[in-house]
């Protein structure tokens, strides 16, 4: 849960009293043009940057003033909008490095790694450098680093820029897969067609502000939402 | 490989031969030490002097003015090394990449600088030797050469042994995650400052135990020597020349280097033009980065994959050439 939330770079107000509440199982999504501040949202959730005023709460405890790491140790994990694999390790050592989180033992995280592997379709390049990967299967890498630290909220910034419409099924695909498995998923989009088909709810920011929040079928429909960005978000779904 | 290498001082009796074996073992040692932050976690440290140095003041300190024997001054400068680091590293890892390389030479610089001051404490710019006993063991003095092989021998294994079990732990993963993207390490729940605080204190610690091994060596100490640019500029070099982030790679690059640097200093006479020295190393740095970045190492098993390109069916020559943890099946 979301409370007021603001952050500003020097005199831009990236982010202006932003509130949200998020039942657990939900997905939800958070839409808006670019520079509206969302990827600036999950800095702030996810103890990258520090608020200047508001309030994180998950699962009972506070999250502003927590180090990342600290953070995902809450259950929250996170994605960046360009994928950072560790480059010059393995897809395997990438996914155990998240799941020594939970457990130090080197056999039990390759277990646990391999798992998520295999769940995001990556087996077949387990022994490759994260580097070698295509575009689509380092943003499978970086989901599998992600879930690979048992998170309970998992938070997806434009998991799905740069893929082809094929990828973009299988990449729905998967993330519903992870919805029926109970956990709750804050998802940034571009792609119209993949947030109607995952988000039970979404959420429109512009300017740093909320502007809409509802069902997929009220925020299609909502004139200002369309005025502000799903007139050109449709162009390119 | 192991057996030659303990039996090489009986069937060499050349001290010559013996005294660069002891300086490529100590020098491989520091390099192996420096590794561990500087090529596994890539925090580029310019400063581990200062724990050289540390090290070598803490025994010294403790033989003469308290008669302590150098095998307790040796673990105590080893300590002492690790305390400090503690602060040092609280501060210099405040910054990232060459700012926190120019923070270390900075600890270094100032560590020496305080140690010339020290007149009545520590003989300030004048230095001290170390009184020499004759042969006595219990004080780490030997008139027999070999004795300083088999201790430096030593401390390079311990060193290793350290590295190995490092690599091969949760730790080696989280320290190259680090090396590779500290904002990602910490979206997966890698504590980055714990680590790399971690990780320094176990290089200052190594650090520390090669300075008073030096003094013991070559019976003489001061600000300098203790604290010398060379040192740290040669623990990162060895370890890039040879292969960062890789267990055997500080001793390659010791082995590759250290008859290199022997044969300038002939030509040049000496330490009368230090500077050129340090030229001919930055020269080196350069061009490895640019060419050759994972090293000597690195470019041995590129040619090997080259080989045996043809041939399938051999994995790891690959993953071993670069600085992965192993996938360890
Ligand atoms: N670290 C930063 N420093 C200064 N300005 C920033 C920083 N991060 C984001 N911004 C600015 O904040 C605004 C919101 O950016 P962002 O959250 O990335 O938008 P979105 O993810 O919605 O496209 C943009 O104008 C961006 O330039
Ligand atoms: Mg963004």
């Amino acid at each position: 849960m979301v409370r007021g939330l603001s952050k500003r770079f020097g005199g831009l107000r990236a982010v202006q009293e932003f509130s949200v509440s998020v039942e657990e199982g939900q997905t939800v999504a958070l839409i808006g043009p670019n520079g509206a501040g969302k990827t600036t949202c999950f800095n702030l959730i996810t103890g990258y940057y520090r608020p200047d005023a508001g309030s994180v709460v998950a699962f009972g405890h506070e999250l502003v003033g927590l180090h990342p790491y600290h953070v995902c140790a809450r259950g929250l994990a996170r994605t960046f909008q360009v994928a950072r694999p560790f480059g010059k390790m393995t897809v395997l050592a990438n996914v155990m490095t998240g799941a020594l989180l939970r457990d130090k033992k080197l056999p039990i995280a390759r277990e646990r790694a391999r798992g998520a592997i295999e769940f995001v379709g990556l087996s077949a390049r387990e022994h490759s450098l994260a580097s070698e990967l295509t575009t689509m299967d380092q943003r499978r890498l970086e989901m599998a680093r992600a879930l690979a630290t048992a998170p309970r909220l998992l938070l997806l910034d434009e998991a799905m820029a740069g893929l082809n419409p094929a990828e973009i099924d299988q990449a729905v695909a998967l993330i519903r897969h992870l919805s029926r498995r109970g956990l709750t998923i804050v998802i940034v989009e571009h792609v119209m067609r993949a947030i109607m088909a995952v988000a039970q709810r979404i959420v429109v920011l512009d300017h740093g502000q909320k502007i809409a929040e509802g069902g997929p079928a009220e925020i299609a429909s909502n004139p200002e939402v369309i005025r502000a960005y799903l007139g050109s978000g449709y162009a390119h779904a | 490989m192991a057996l030659g290498l303990l039996a090489l001082p009986q069937v060499v009796s050349n001290s010559f031969a013996i005294d660069i074996l002891v300086r490529v073992f100590l020098f491989a040692f520091i390099g192996v030490a420096w590794n561990l932050l500087g090529g596994y976690a890539k925090q580029l440290s310019l400063g581990h002097a200062a724990y050289f140095g540390l090290g070598a003041y803490t025994s010294t300190l403790l033989l003469i003015r308290l008669g302590v024997s150098p095998w307790i001054g040796i673990v105590a400068g080893g300590v002492v090394a690790m305390v400090a680091s503690l602060p040092i590293g609280a501060l210099c890892f405040r910054l990232r990449g060459p700012y926190f390389a120019i923070a270390t030479i900075g600890t270094a610089q100032t560590l020496m600088l305080l140690f010339l001051k020290f007149r009545d404490f520590a003989w300030g710019a004048v230095g001290t030797t170390i009184p020499n006993l004759g042969n006595s063991p219990l004080m780490m003095q030997f008139t027999a050469k070999a004795a300083y092989y088999y201790i430096a021998l030593l401390l390079l294994a311990i060193g290793l042994a350290v590295t190995y079990w490092v690599e091969r732990s949760w730790m080696g993963y989280y320290l190259v995650a680090v090396g590779e993207d500290q904002d990602a390490a910490e979206a997966v729940g890698v504590n980055v400052p714990r680590i790399k605080r971690d990780i320094y204190v176990i290089s200052a610690f190594l650090t520390g135990l090669a300075g008073t091994f030096y003094v013991q060596y070559i019976y003489f100490i001061d600000p300098n020597t203790a604290f010398s640019f060379n040192v740290s500029v040669n623990a990162a070099l060895v370890s890039i020349v040879g292969g960062i982030g890789t267990v055997w790679g500080p001793v390659v690059g010791t082995i590759a280097l250290e008859p290199t640097s022997a044969l300038v200093q002939s030509w040049l006479g000496g330490g009368r033009h230090p500077g050129v020295q340090l030229t001919l190393y930055a020269v080196i740095l350069i061009a490895v980065i640019l060419w050759q970045p994972t090293g000597l190492l690195g470019a041995l098993a590129g040619a090997y994959k080259r080989l045996v390109r043809d041939a399938p069916g051999i994995p790891g020559a690959a993953a071993a050439a670069r600085h992965a943890p192993p996938a360890d099946e």
